[in-house]
C-alpha cells in the first residue's frame, strides 16, 4: 500500500474550505483581535521584565566578569529547555498554575540568554580609550555609564531584543496549550476543529507580527547611531 | 605649580615599583616633557597627577596643596586631558565633545556655545563646518585637533597630554606641534606631556624629565642642559650621538648676533626663524661657508659663517 502522509490526507479533505474569509469578518472582533492583543500582551510584558531583569545582570556581570560564566551558564540552560516542558513544568508549580503567568514566565526565561549576552557585548565595544578619556576629564562612575557606555552599547543591546522578540512572539504561541491566550488559540481551536481557516490565520498574524517588530527595532537600532550612518571621515 | 614629593607606585602583584622616590617640580605656565623608553613609567607618572592612578606613597601638590584635598572628579575637571587614543565620544557631535566639561560645570548653554567656537578656531577648524559633524566623519589630523580643544574647552591652568600627537602622520605632527606651541604661547598652561620621542621633547619641552626603566629620575633639566651635559651614560646614549646637531636645531637664527652681511649675491639665503641646524645643512648642502640671513620683509640682516658655527655649537658643548 502507498505510504501518505497524515497532514496531506488532511489538506485534501479539506481543500475546498482552507481559507474562508467569511469567517474570518465575522468573527474578527470576538476572535481574531482577542487573539492579537493577547499575542502582543504576552510578547510585550514578557520583553519588558526580560530587560528588567537583564539589562541591570548585564551591566553588573560587565563589571564583575567572574560571574559572568555562570550567569551565561545558568541562562544558556533555560534556553535549551524544550518550550512544551518548560510550560508543562511551570502548571504544576503552585502559585503559577495554568493560564498567561506561565507563560509570561517561561517567555522571559528563554529571552534573558540573549539579552544579557547582547548588553555585556554592547558594553564590551565600548571602545576604553572613550571611557579613559571621560574618566579623565572628570565624568562620575554613573555619568560614565549613562552617558557614554549605554549610550554606545545600545545598538548592540537593541540588535538582542530584536532576536529575543521574535522568539518570544514565536513561543507564544506554543503557551495556548496551557491556556495562555494569544493567536495560539486560533491554531490550537483550528486543529481540534479541523479548521485551516483559523490555523492559517493565526500563523499568519504570528508571522505578521513578528517581522514589524523586527523591522521597528530594525529602524529603532538605526535611529539610535546617528553617527554612524554620516561616518566615513575624509582627508 | 605641580610638585612630586617622593612619589612611588607599585602595582598590585608587581614586585618592583613602575614609579620609583620621584621628586620634581613643575613650574607655573612651563611645559614638562616626561620622556623614556617604553615601561619608564611615565604614562603612570602622568595619570597619578589627576589621580586616574593613586600613589602608593609619596605625594602630588598642586599649587601647594594635596591633589586629595579634593575629590578625583572634581580635580579631574581642573585639568586638560588629552591622550594619544583621542577618546571622542563617538555618539556626541564635535561640538558636545568639545564641550563636555564646561557642560559638566553647569555653564550656561550660551557660553558653552561660545566656548565651543572659540576653541575649534583656536586649534585651526572653522566651527561653521564641524561644529555639527561626528568624530567620524574626521579625519586623525582633525580628530586630534577636536581632542586637544576638548582638553582646553573648560580653560583648565593644567593640561596632562599622553602623546597627543602620536597617532597622525610625521607632517600633520609637525604641524600640530608647531600650532600647538604657538598656542603655547597665549595661553601659558602648565603642561605635562608625555611622549616617547626625544625629538619631540626636545621640541616642545621648557623642562624634560628623563626617565628610565624602573620609573626613576634620570635627569630633570632645560633642553639645552640635557644636550649639553647629560647626567648618566644612560642620558648620553638616549637623547642620542646627534645631539650637537639637536642642540643646533634649538637656537634660531634670529636668536644670535650674526656678522655683517658679507659676500657676493651668490651665498645662500635662509629666513631669520631657521635654526642653526637648518644653516649648517645649507652650508653643507650648498658648499658655501656663510649663509645670508633674511628678515621677514626680505632685507639682508647679517651672515652667519661656518667657523661662527663651529664656535657658537662649540660654546654650547
Amino acid at each position: 500500500m502507498e505510504f501518505v502522509p497524515a497532514g496531506f490526507v488532511l489538506l485534501q479533505q479539506l481543500e475546498p474550505r482552507i481559507m474562508d474569509w467569511g469567517w474570518v469578518r465575522e468573527n474578527f472582533a470576538e476572535d481574531v483581535l482577542p487573539a492579537l492583543v493577547g499575542h502582543v500582551y504576552l510578547s510585550g510584558v514578557s520583553l519588558a521584565i526580560a530587560l528588567a531583569i537583564s539589562l541591570p545582570t548585564g551591566v553588573l556581570v560587565a563589571r564583575y566578569r567572574k560571574a559572568y560564566p555562570p550567569v551565561v551558564f545558568l541562562a544558556g540552560l533555560l534556553f535549551t529547555i524544550p518550550s512544551l516542558a518548560l510550560f508543562a513544568i511551570l502548571v504544576t508549580v503552585p502559585g503559577i498554575g495554568i493560564g498567561p503567568n506561565a507563560v509570561i514566565i517561561a517567555l522571559v526565561a528563554y529571552s534573558i540568554l540573549v539579552l544579557v549576552r547582547n548588553t555585556v557585548a554592547g558594553l564590551d565595544s565600548v571602545p576604553p580609550e572613550t571611557i579613559d578619556a571621560a574618566r579623565g576629564m572628570g565624568l562620575t562612575a554613573r555619568q560614565i555609564l549613562f552617558k557614554v557606555e549605554l549610550p554606545l552599547a545600545l545598538p548592540v543591546i537593541v540588535a538582542g531584543v530584536r532576536i529575543a522578540t521574535v522568539t518570544v512572539i514565536g513561543i507564544a504561541t506554543i503557551g495556548a496549550y496551557i491556556a495562555g491566550g494569544g493567536l495560539g488559540q486560533l491554531i490550537f481551536d483550528g486543529i481540534d476543529r479541523l479548521f485551516p481557516t483559523m490555523i492559517i490565520t493565526g500563523a499568519a498574524l504570528a508571522t505578521a507580527l513578528a517581522v514589524a517588530a523586527d523591522v521597528g527595532l530594525l529602524l529603532l537600532e538605526r535611529r539610535l547611531r546617528p553617527w554612524a550612518r554620516r561616518a566615513g571621515g575624509q582627508g | 605649580m605641580i610638585e612630586f614629593r617622593g612619589v612611588t607606585k607599585t602595582y598590585p602583584g608587581s614586585e618592583r615599583p613602575a614609579v620609583d622616590d620621584l621628586s620634581f617640580e613643575v613650574p607655573e605656565g612651563e611645559i614638562c616633557v616626561l620622556v623614556g623608553p617604553s615601561g619608564c613609567g611615565k604614562t603612570t607618572t602622568m595619570r597619578m597627577i589627576n589621580r586616574l592612578i593613586e600613589p602608593t606613597e609619596g605625594e602630588i601638590l598642586i599649587g601647594g596643596e594635596p591633589n586629595t584635598r579634593i575629590s578625583a572628579t572634581e580635580l579631574r575637571r581642573k585639568i586638560g586631558y588629552a591622550i594619544q587614543q583621542i577618546g571622542l565620544f563617538p555618539h556626541r557631535t564635535i561640538a558636545e565633545n568639545v564641550g563636555t566639561v564646561p557642560s559638566l560645570l553647569e555653564w550656561d548653554k550660551e557660553r558653552i556655545r561660545r566656548r565651543v567656537d572659540e576653541m575649534l578656531e583656536l586649534v585651526g577648524l572653522n566651527p561653521d563646518d564641524f561644529r555639527n559633524r561626528y568624530p567620524a566623519e574626521l579625519s586623525g589630523g582633525q580628530q586630534q585637533r577636536v581632542g586637544v580643544a576638548r582638553a582646553l574647552a573648560a580653560d583648565p591652568p593644567i593640561m596632562l597630554m599622553d602623546e597627543p600627537f602620536g597617532a597622525v602622520d610625521p607632517i600633520t605632527r609637525e604641524r600640530l606641534q608647531d600650532e600647538f606651541l604657538k598656542i603655547q604661547q597665549d595661553i601659558r598652561k602648565t603642561i605635562v606631556f608625555v611622549t616617547h620621542d626625544i625629538d619631540e621633547a626636545i621640541k616642545l619641552g621648557d623642562r624634560i624629565a628623563i626617565l628610565k626603566q624602573g620609573g626613576t629620575l634620570a635627569q630633570y633639566d632645560s633642553p639645552e642642559n640635557i644636550l649639553t651635559n647629560p647626567a648618566s651614560e644612560f642620558v648620553a646614549s638616549f637623547v642620542g650621538t646627534d645631539r650637537v646637531l639637536k642642540r643646533l636645531s634649538l637656537t634660531r637664527l634670529e636668536e644670535i648676533e650674526l656678522g655683517p652681511p658679507q659676500g657676493n649675491g651668490g651665498l645662500p639665503r635662509l629666513p631669520e626663524q631657521a635654526s642653526l641646524k637648518d644653516a649648517l645643512s645649507e652650508m653643507i648642502g650648498s658648499g658655501a661657508e656663510r649663509v645670508l640671513v633674511i628678515s621677514g620683509e626680505g632685507r639682508v640682516r647679517g651672515s652667519l659663517s661656518l667657523d661662527e658655527l663651529r664656535r657658537l655649537s662649540g660654546r654650547a658643548g
